[in-house]
């Protein structure tokens, strides 16, 4: 029953996970970018993770929910 | 449910920023009346956050002075049945036994529900009454709020950090950063992506019941502004039903969002916390 559920609950949540970990992705690097006044260096490459990291997770998600 | 203020007020668009301004007490700014730094506090949600909260105490408190175990009453049925399924969530999500989840995701659930709740509520009725108080701006969903949800989702986000470190220790917290994505041989990229994906978690639980709730009540304002856009005279013959169908229309189906949304935020920090206190990733 448990390994039935939680695929299709993690399942309703694809959309929002794809664009938080986007955004996820550019504030980590505005963070890290305002610590070490490198401004766009870190910004743009952990956006592009984060882009990278959301496609990733939702493809994930979306052909084998057992894994997640 | 009328916009008469908004039409003597000037305008569409200020009926609806009017609405959508927080009671902000503190550093705000006096013009937008927007917080302007961290020392800014809405009162309005406190208060109807807070309001709701004790609700639930109160009338818990009620009901468990009056359980009855032979022959239930209705409300007690009804309470029993919400239990029933929160509990029913918990064992079919959460792996093993801890006696703060299903407390947790109860009041999680009802919380949100009930703050969601106010969105069912006339627009136009609460601002009112609170304009003849000497109430100027009074947002009364503390969900459209974006500082009551991330609020939520970030205590929710340090039970996850804090179950995390009690279950795989520092150190085996620290090593699912490691090599998590792409295996050993990108150690920093793996550091970064788990880094963001820990991170998506707060802000997605967050950012989807605001939004959610948000459109919501920018759906209400803008049915409620069919009405009072319209002139006095034969055109509100026309324009009057078609606010009263449009909002029952809108209302019926917000008591289905309200509701999977409050379920969602419960199911997901169930789910969090799942993988938070399991050992093995």
């Amino acid at each position: 029953m448990a390994g039935a559920e939680k695929p299709n609950l993690m399942l309703i949540s694809v959309g929002t996970i794809l664009t938080s970990m986007i955004l996820a992705g550019f504030l980590l690097g505005f963070f890290v970018d305002s610590l070490f006044q490198t401004t766009p260096i870190f910004l743009l490459s952990f956006g592009f993770l984060g882009i990278l990291g959301g496609i990733l997770k939702a493809y994930k998600l979306l052909t084998d929910p057992e894994l997640n | 449910m009328s916009a008469s203020e908004g039409s003597s007020g000037g305008g569409t668009v200020e009926y609806i920023q009017h609405h959508l301004t927080n009671l902000c007490v503190g550093d705000c700014d006096p013009v937008t009346h927007k917080a302007a730094s961290f020392w800014a506090l809405h009162l309005d949600t406190v208060f109807f956050s807070y309001a709701l909260a004790a609700l639930i105490i109160i009338v818990s408190w009620r009901l468990g002075r009056s359980l009855q175990t032979d022959v239930p009453s209705g409300f007690q049925n009804f309470v029993e049945s919400i239990l029933d399924f929160v509990a029913q969530q918990v064992r079919d999500t959460f792996p093993g036994k801890n006696p703060l989840i299903a407390p947790l995701a109860l009041t999680i659930f009802l919380w949100v529900w009930l703050m969601n709740f106010m969105d069912l509520i006339p627009v136009d009725l609460l601002p009112l009454l609170a304009s003849f108080l000497g109430i100027g701006y009074l947002k009364v969903v503390p969900t459209t709020d974006l500082s009551t949800t991330m609020a939520m989702s970030l205590t929710v986000f340090a039970l996850i950090l804090y179950y995390n470190i009690k279950t795989k220790g520092l150190i085996g917290y620290g090593k699912m950063f490691l090599f998590h994505p792409f295996g050993k041989f990108v150690i920093p990229i793996n550091i970064v992506m788990t880094a963001i994906e820990e991170l998506a978690k707060p802000l997605s639980l967050g950012l989807r019941l605001f939004g959610n709730m948000f459109a919501g009540e920018l759906v209400f304002l803008l049915i409620a502004l069919i009405g009072g856009s319209a002139a006095i005279g034969f055109g509100l013959l026309l324009v009057v039903p078609l606010q009263v169908v449009l909002d029952l229309a809108w209302l019926i189906f917000h008591i289905l969002v309200i509701t999977l949304q409050a379920f969602i935020f419960m199911v997901l920090t169930i789910v969090y916390l799942g993988m938070a206190t399991t050992s093995d990733h």
